[in-house]
Parts: structure tokens; C-alpha cells; sequence
């Protein structure tokens, strides 16, 4: 009790508040001397600067995935009919050569801004036109005021993300984009399809309901399971892998291949989706009681056209 | 001119160079100081006694800012009781949010599209900015701080009576005013913090009946908060309750000085004030005594500040705000926690089953009038609070000041601080840890993933070192196959979400989940450009309809981005 009341009747004296206020104010100033040197001499402001730098490429990558991945491929190597890669040395250049490779792309049509304007001002508002008929689609618009889903900080992250691939750019497996004009004469028409395969490519949209998934040139854009635009070509490649086989594949050739990815889906799963790898049990699981065999021949007949 | 010079040259020519140099300077700064001179100033600083008749004075009737303050205070109010400084301190750091906020706004656009921009400007593009953002930020929480103390000390004191009571109603404005200003700028930011915390705020307001809706498209410049509703908050705080703050301040001031400050309860007869009349020999001179002293606070106060804002302090800054995305956990300003308690009420009670008999007519009266009680303890309960708190002076029958003939006004007020403090502890948007208590979490597994990689604000896994987030993918385990010297931290936290998982299984949460039985996961580090890695924790269980599940979250680590 005696030492409470001795605190709350405390009175400084004099000298004790000239000695305490004189070093309450010297230090006051001596920490906005510090934080001054730390901020300009020691340059606190650049690292936070590339801190922030690094959060926001953290927040363009969340964008790119919700967003970009499902056309230009988990890693940005783009896909054919899709979307072209934006990974590539040909497009962004690259920063790991001496001296650095400038881009080819932006070379190529004539853009006289930054790589990453380039980036900006494609995602903002799309490109209105094909560039080339190699595309299904044109670029959609994402930045909100052309009606797109994207605000322009978030397009401005996933502009630093796509461009910090410039630090190890792709070269193998990439879709690069055609010379503006190249391939933007009528587009190839497609091979004609017999009754059978005519068909099949109605089972294919309606009754076998897989374009709500998979995507086809001309035909379906769903971007769950894998795009089926070189079907017989991939089919044709995977019967002789090892995986695939281990995996207890038992076709031998494509038509094969084909006919056991829609009866058995699960035998063997294949690696990489438009979203990320490809998730296991969905595609639809019990197709040969929705099918009518010959339904189901039909339907392996269309499919036996995508090369 | 002519004069001047004329004057300036026989001065010269009479008393020389020196002299007249000395004589001039003295004047200018006896004119400075509204009446003391050089020598006067160096007496004051080194407490020497005044001379007679006193200088000091002087500057009391003769100049603007110490006519303000009194000439002397009586002795019983100098000791660190029974003001504590609070009140100053409180105008102190009004004051240093003033100047601090300037510094911000010189920097800042009120507009959702710069807003963000200008605040990382703030951080990495101008000396000084995270400094004075820090500054800005812990003061404005101390401030909540020692006005809250300020207006308690003044309860406890019994000050607010007679003839004091309009100084009381002022202060409730201040301390109304003190907390808009913090709620203002919070929003300022543009950050998920910001956005969602302002977001829940106002649409309490929404909730309130018949002008609700009104008020809360005046506040939000629209129904929900965009450019219009952060302009208005900009202005609110940086124009409109400054200005009302500065006024009533100025009348509370006033007031203080008029009455005085009220002696110690024990001096005085009940019923009397006698602040006014200060015997001679009780006198203590503001200047040099009350001065020094208020410039050793301010010192002391500014010290603390500036060490705390450059070492431990730092002011949040989440991601951009979204309103599409609502942060799981979205959390109100610590000092609004007690609202959020009371919006929480049936759940924090400590007998809410037996209240049921009560809270289900009393709901149902509710849902019928279309409210919900939710609404009505948000929205009743804190103008109720208000209105007593400005009316405490004028229905306080009680004319003693003593303490011990107040044993029901002090008991009341520390019921009181203790509901509120309850209150608090049950708004903590994660309720106590370690208790449960104001828990409301959802499915355990999105707990365990929220808990390590939250939605927004500081992760431990966002603060692994980058060069120990060694590609892989890492079943949860006791003893993860991860080398303990490379990766030690990685380790720890692979370690750390299997015994939060078995933990779960085990203990239920305080609402009765339990993490399922089966439920195991892994952790898998992706390396996905250079210098940017993805962490993925994945947990696999069965749910109650015995279908396979799989949860996933992420987080996105940059090399330089430096969470810590
Ligand atoms: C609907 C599929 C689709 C989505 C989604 C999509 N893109 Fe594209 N992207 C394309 C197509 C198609 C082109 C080629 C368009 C053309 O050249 O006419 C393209 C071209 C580009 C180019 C220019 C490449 C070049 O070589 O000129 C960039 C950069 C780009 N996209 C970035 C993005 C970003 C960033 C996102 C995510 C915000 C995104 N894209 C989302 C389909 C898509
Ligand atoms: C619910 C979505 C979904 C639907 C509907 C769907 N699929 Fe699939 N499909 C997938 C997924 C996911 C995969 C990859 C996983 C796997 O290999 O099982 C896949 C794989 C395939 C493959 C193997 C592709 C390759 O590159 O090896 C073929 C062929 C295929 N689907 C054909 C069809 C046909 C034909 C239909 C319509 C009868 C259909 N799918 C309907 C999701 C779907
Ligand atoms: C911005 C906020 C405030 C400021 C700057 C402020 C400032 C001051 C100052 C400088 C004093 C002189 C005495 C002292 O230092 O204690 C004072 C006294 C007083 N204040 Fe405040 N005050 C504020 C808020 C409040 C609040 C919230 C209340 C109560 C609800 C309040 C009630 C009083 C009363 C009753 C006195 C007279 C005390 C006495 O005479 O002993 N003030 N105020």
C-alpha cells in the first residue's frame, strides 16, 4: 500500500524531467536518424520494394491458374487449337542467355512497348481479331471494364508472373504462336465424316454428354479432362509406354486405346489436364450401360478421326 | 524605413555592434515567446526562481497558445494521481496523428483502383513512409488506448460532477469521435483487412430498423462498399471528424480550464469544489514546473512511440481487397472486439441452454418484426451504452466524490469492464486459444489447412525460407522424410499439421467436430518458375456419408517476398 501511494504521489523533480525529456528527445531522433539511413543508405527500401515485388507475382499466380491455365496449359506452353505458349523463348525472350534474347514475338508484329505491356494489353482487353486461324477462340477480355472477371492490379500481377518465366523460358514442348498472317488462311477443313463417324459425333455431343469435359476443335470446348484434338496420335504414342502398361493397359493399338479409355477410364489416368493432372474417377465411369454398342462404335469411329 | 534605419544607425553609433545585435535578437525573441526573454527561457529550463514581479507570466495574457493554459495548478493535481496525464497524452497524440496522417496523405489516393497501389508506394518507394505508416497506425491504437484510461480515471475520480458535467458530455463525443476516426481509417488501406472488417461494421448499421438502410448507403455511398464509400470514409477521417474532434476538444479544454482540474476527492468537502481557489503556498507555476513536466511526457510518450513503430511494430497490409472473396476468420479492430462478442452472444454464453426458454420467443418476436437477434445486440446494445455514458453526470443522484461512499458507482463500472472484457474474449475471431471459448470454427479439415496457410494475414508456412522449401512431396508423418538439416523448418511444420491432425482426432473442437479417423495428407512443394515455389497441403478423409474426400490448399511462396 505504501509503495502504490508512493508511485501515484510521485512528483519528478527538476532535474529528473530535464534529464528524461532530453533523452526521450534524443532518442526519438536518433531512431528517425537510423530509420532515415536504413531507408536511403542501406537501401531498407529496396528490399522491401522486391518483397512486395515477389508477393504480388505470389498473387499472379493464383490469377494465372484460376484464369489462364485451362488455354495456355499449367505451364504457360500453351496447347494446339487453345492458346499459344507465353512461356516460350520465342515469345518472352529470355534473361538466362549472355547477352539477353529479346523476344522474337514482339518482333514479329511490329509492338514497340515493353514485353510486359504487350502481356497487359492482350489480357486487358483481348485481342478483338484472330491474330491467327490457328486459334478457336479469340482472346477473351478479362479486365472488369471490358467485362472480363479481372481487376487491373490482378491483371498487372499475372502480367509479373507470366514474365518472370523469362528467367528459364521453355523451349521444348511449346505452341508458339505463327507469324501474324501465317496460317490465317481458311482454316483446314476438316475430313469429311462418313454415316458411321456422322454418328458417332452426334453420340459424342449429345447422348455420350463428353463435351461438357473435353475439348475438340470445331466441336467442344470443355477444359476438365484432356483436349481430344490428336487423339489417335497421343493414343498411338501411349500403347508403347512403359507407364501405360504398367499401369495394366491392355490395348495394343489406338483404336484399342480408345475403346478401354471410355469403357475403363480408370486403367490408366492420363498425366496432364487442362487444370492441373488429370483427377482420377471422373470421367463418366459407366458408359458401356448409357451406350447402345453400336452407339459406342459409332463414337469410336468419330474418335478414330482426330489426328 | 528610413525611421528604422535611421533608428538602427544611431543605436549602432551609440551602443555599438554587440550590443545592439544582442539587444535586437533579445527582442525578436521576447516578441517570439509573447514576453519572455532569452534569460527568462534559461531560468524556466534550469528551474531557477522566478524573478519578481514574475516574467513568466507574461506569455499567459500575452500570447494565443498559453492563454489557454492556466498560469498555476494546484499542487494536489501535480503528482502522477489523480490525472495520470491521460488527458493530455490523449491530446498528445491527437496531435501526432495529425501530423503523421498528413505525411500520409500527401502520399495516398482515395480511389479502390490506387488506394492498394499507393500504400505498397508508401512502403517501398518513399524514406520514411513505413516509419511514419507504422507510427501512424500504433498510435492510433494508443490513443483508443489512453482516452479509454483517461475517461475511467475521470469515473473513478468521480470528476464528471458537479459543475464538470458538460466537461464529461464532451469527453463521451471525444471518445465517440476518437473510435470513428480509427474505424475511418481502417478502411483506407484497401486491403482484405480493410475491406471485410469495414464491410461487417457497416452492415450493422444496415441492420438497424426504419433508417438503416438509409444510413448505410450514406456511409457506403452505395449498397455495397466501392469508390463512392471509400471516398466518404476518406473524407470522414481526414476532414470531418478531425473538425468535429478539434472542436469539441476545443470546448472540453475550455471547460477544464474553467472548472480546473478537480482536486483529489479527499481534499475537498462533499459537495464542494474548491479547484478554483488555490491558496497561495499551493500554487505551482506552470511554467517552469507544469511545463518541463509536459515536455518530459511528450518526450517519454514520442520515444516509446518511435522505438516501438522502428523495431516490433508493423503495421498489416493484407492483398488487395476482393469482395468476391471473404477471408475465412475475417477480423474486426481489437477495440471492436466486444461488438463482435456481442453479435456472438447466444454462443458465448456460458448457459445458453438454459436461457433457450427465453431466446426462442424472444428470436421468434424478432423474426417476425424481420430481425434477427444477431442484429439486436449489435445495433440496441452499443447506442444504450452510449446514451449512458452521456447521461452518467446528469442521473448520478450521488454528490460525494469520496470513494467510499461510491461503492456502487465503482462497483458497477468494474461489472461493467469486466462484461466488456468478456465480451472481447469472446469476439477473438478464433476464440481464446486453448479454451474454446468463442470458437466457431467449420469442418475440422479446413481448420487444420486454414490454420497453417491462412486466407490472409501471417502464415508460418509463408514464413519458411525459401531455400528450405525443398521440392517434394511429403506424406504427413511423426518423423517426415525430410533431412533435418536442410529443411529444419519444413520438417517442423510437416511435423506440426500431423499432430494437429491426430490432435483433432483425438480432442474434439469446442462445437463437437472431430477430425474423421482416417484422415491422413500430404505436403508437396512445387517449384513453378524460378524463384517461385508452390506449397499444397492436401488432407484425404472419409465424411459422414462415408464418400472419399480430398481437401487441398495453397500458398504461393516467392523467393524475395520475405513474410516473417
Ligand atoms: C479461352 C482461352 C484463353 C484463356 C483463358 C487465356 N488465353 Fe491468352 N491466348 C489465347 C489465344 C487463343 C491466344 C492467341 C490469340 C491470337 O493471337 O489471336 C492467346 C494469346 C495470349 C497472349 C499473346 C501471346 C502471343 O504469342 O502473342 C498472351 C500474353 C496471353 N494470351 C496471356 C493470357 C493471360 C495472362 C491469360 C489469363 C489471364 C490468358 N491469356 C487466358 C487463349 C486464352
Ligand atoms: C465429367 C467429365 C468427363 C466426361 C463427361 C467425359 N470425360 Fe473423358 N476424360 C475425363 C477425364 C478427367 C479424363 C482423364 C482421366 C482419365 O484418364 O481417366 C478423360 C479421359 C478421356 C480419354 C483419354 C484421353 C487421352 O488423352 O488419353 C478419352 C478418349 C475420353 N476421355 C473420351 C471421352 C468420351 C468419348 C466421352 C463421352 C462419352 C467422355 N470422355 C466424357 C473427363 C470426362
Ligand atoms: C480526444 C480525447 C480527449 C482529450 C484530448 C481530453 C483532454 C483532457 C484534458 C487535457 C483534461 C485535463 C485533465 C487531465 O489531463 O486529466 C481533461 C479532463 C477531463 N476529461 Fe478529457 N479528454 C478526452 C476525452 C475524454 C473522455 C472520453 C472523457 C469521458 C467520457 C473525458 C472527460 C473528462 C473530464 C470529466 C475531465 C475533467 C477532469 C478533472 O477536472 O479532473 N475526456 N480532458
Amino acid at each position: 500500500m505504501n509503495l502504490f501511494y508512493k508511485i501515484i504521489t510521485f512528483r519528478p523533480s527538476f532535474g529528473l524531467r530535464i534529464v528524461t525529456g532530453l533523452v526521450g528527445i534524443v532518442l526519438s531522433l536518433a531512431i528517425c536518424g537510423i530509420v532515415g539511413l536504413t531507408d536511403m543508405v542501406a537501401a531498407q527500401l529496396k528490399t522491401n520494394d522486391e518483397a512486395f515485388e515477389g508477393r504480388l507475382m505470389e498473387a499472379g499466380a493464383k490469377v494465372y491458374f484460376e484464369q489462364c491455365a485451362r488455354c495456355h496449359g499449367l505451364q504457360g506452353k500453351g496447347a494446339d487449337g487453345a492458346a499459344p505458349a507465353i512461356s516460350s523463348i520465342a515469345f518472352l525472350g529470355a534473361q538466362n542467355t549472355n547477352p539477353p534474347t529479346p523476344s522474337q514475338r514482339l518482333k514479329d508484329i511490329g509492338w514497340i512497348g515493353s514485353l510486359e505491356s504487350y502481356i497487359e494489353a492482350v489480357t486487358t482487353s483481348g485481342i478483338p481479331i484472330k491474330s491467327s486461324q490457328a486459334w478457336e477462340q479469340n482472346h477473351p477480355p478479362f479486365a472488369q471494364r471490358f467485362a472480363g472477371p479481372l481487376r487491373d492490379d490482378q491483371i498487372k500481377n499475372v502480367t509479373k508472373f507470366v514474365a518472370n518465366w523469362r528467367l528459364k523460358p521453355f523451349t521444348d514442348g511449346v505452341v508458339d504462336a505463327p507469324k501474324p498472317g501465317a496460317g490465317s488462311g481458311p482454316q483446314p477443313t476438316p475430313m469429311p465424316l462418313g454415316p458411321k463417324e456422322n454418328a458417332g459425333l452426334e453420340v459424342f455431343k449429345g447422348a455420350g454428354g463428353c463435351t461438357a469435359c473435353h475439348a475438340v476443335r470445331g466441336v467442344a470446348a470443355g477444359a476438365v479432362g484432356p483436349t481430344l484434338n490428336k487423339l489417335v496420335s497421343t493414343a498411338e504414342k501411349r500403347v508403347t509406354q512403359a507407364d501405360y502398361k504398367a499401369a495394366g493397359g491392355k490395348a495394343t493399338d489406338a483404336a484399342g486405346y480408345i475403346r478401354e479409355s471410355i469403357v475403363a477410364p480408370n486403367t490408366y489416368i492420363v498425366p496432364d489436364c487442362p487444370q492441373g493432372a488429370c483427377p482420377s474417377g471422373v470421367m463418366i465411369q459407366n458408359l458401356q450401360q448409357i451406350l447402345k454398342p453400336e452407339e459406342l462404335e459409332n463414337l469410336i469411329a468419330y474418335l478414330m478421326t482426330l489426328r | 524605413m528610413a525611421i528604422i534605419g535611421q533608428k538602427l544607425v544611431r543605436q549602432i553609433r551609440e551602443t555599438g555592434w554587440k550590443a545592439t545585435v544582442a539587444q535586437r535578437t533579445d527582442d525578436a525573441f521576447t516578441r517570439f515567446t509573447a514576453g519572455l526573454t532569452w534569460d527568462d527561457v534559461r531560468g524556466i529550463l534550469r528551474g531557477d526562481p522566478p524573478a519578481k514581479p514574475n516574467p513568466r507570466v507574461k506569455p499567459h495574457t500575452e500570447g494565443f497558445w498559453f492563454h489557454i493554459r492556466p498560469t498555476f495548478y494546484h499542487e494536489a493535481v501535480t503528482t502522477l494521481y489523480p490525472t495520470f496525464r491521460l488527458g493530455y497524452l490523449s491530446a498528445l497524440f491527437f496531435l501526432i496523428e495529425t501530423i503523421t496522417g498528413m505525411f500520409l496523405m500527401i502520399f495516398y489516393t482515395p480511389s479502390p483502383e490506387r488506394a492498394f497501389t499507393n500504400m505498397i508506394d508508401i512502403l517501398t518507394n518513399v524514406p520514411f513512409g513505413s516509419f511514419m505508416r507504422d507510427l501512424h497506425r500504433l498510435g492510433a491504437e494508443a490513443m483508443v488506448v489512453v482516452v479509454t484510461l483517461h475517461m475511467w480515471r475521470t469515473y473513478i475520480t468521480g470528476s464528471y460532477k458537479k459543475p464538470r458535467q458538460f466537461t464529461w458530455f464532451t469527453g463521451v463525443v471525444l471518445l465517440i469521435i476518437t473510435m470513428f476516426l480509427s474505424f475511418s481509417g481502417y478502411l483506407l488501406p484497401w486491403d482484405q483487412l480493410a475491406f471485410w472488417a469495414v464491410t461487417i461494421g457497416t452492415s450493422m448499421a444496415d441492420a438497424a430498423p426504419l433508417v438503416g438502410r438509409e444510413v448505410n448507403l450514406l456511409l457506403r455511398g452505395a449498397p455495397d462498399i466501392g469508390a463512392g464509400g471509400l471516398l466518404r470514409f476518406y473524407l470522414f477521417h481526414v476532414l470531418l471528424f478531425p473538425l468535429i474532434g478539434i472542436v469539441f476538444l476545443g470546448v472540453h479544454y475550455y471547460k477544464v480550464v474553467r472548472w480546473g482540474i478537480s482536486l483529489p476527492p479527499e481534499l475537498e468537502a462533499i459537495g464542494e469544489d474548491t479547484a478554483r481557489k488555490v491558496d497561495q503556498t499551493k500554487r505551482v507555476m506552470f511554467m517552469p514546473d507544469i511545463i518541463t513536466n509536459e515536455i518530459m511526457y511528450a518526450a517519454v510518450a514520442m520515444a516509446i512511440l518511435a522505438v516501438s513503430a522502428a523495431t516490433w511494430y508493423t503495421a498489416p497490409l493484407e492483398t488487395h481487397s476482393n469482395p468476391q472473396v471473404t477471408p475465412l476468420h475475417t477480423v474486426a479492430p481489437w477495440y471492436f472486439y466486444w461488438l463482435q462478442g456481442l453479435i456472438k452472444i447466444p454462443h458465448i454464453l456460458p448457459f445458453p441452454d438454459t436461457l433457450n426458454f427465453i431466446n426462442k420467443p424472444v428470436d421468434d418476436f424478432f423474426a417476425l418484426v424481420g430481425l434477427t437477434p444477431k442484429m439486436l445486440w449489435g445495433i440496441v446494445i452499443p447506442p444504450i451504452i452510449i446514451v449512458l455514458l452521456f447521461a452518467i453526470p446528469y442521473i448520478d443522484p450521488n454528490p460525494s466524490r469520496r470513494y467510499k461512499d461510491r461503492k456502487i458507482a465503482i462497483g458497477l463500472a468494474v461489472a461493467f469492464e469486466l462484461l466488456i472484457l468478456y465480451l472481447s474474449l469472446g469476439g477473438i475471431p478464433t476464440g481464446v486459444p486453448g479454451t474454446g471459448f468463442g470458437y466457431v470454427g467449420g469442418n475440422p479439415v479446413v481448420e487444420v489447412a486454414q490454420e497453417f496457410i491462412p486466407d490472409e494475414g501471417e502464415s508460418e508456412v509463408k514464413a519458411i525460407p525459401y531455400d528450405q522449401l525443398i521440392v517434394g512431396k511429403y506424406p504427413l508423418a511423426n518423423d517426415p522424410a525430410i533431412d533435418e538439416r536442410n529443411a529444419p523448418r519444413l520438417r517442423e511444420i510437416v511435423r506440426a499439421i500431423y499432430a494437429d491432425i491426430e490432435h483433432r482426432k483425438h480432442t474434439a473442437d469446442p462445437l463437437g467436430k472431430k477430425m474423421p479417423e482416417e484422415a491422413e495428407g500430404d505436403v508437396q512443394v512445387k517449384l513453378l518458375q524460378e524463384n517461385l515455389k508452390e506449397f499444397i497441403i492436401t488432407i484425404r478423409y472419409i465424411d459422414e456419408n462415408q464418400a472419399p474426400q480430398t481437401f487441398s490448399k495453397n500458398a504461393y511462396i516467392h523467393k524475395n517476398s520475405d513474410y516473417r
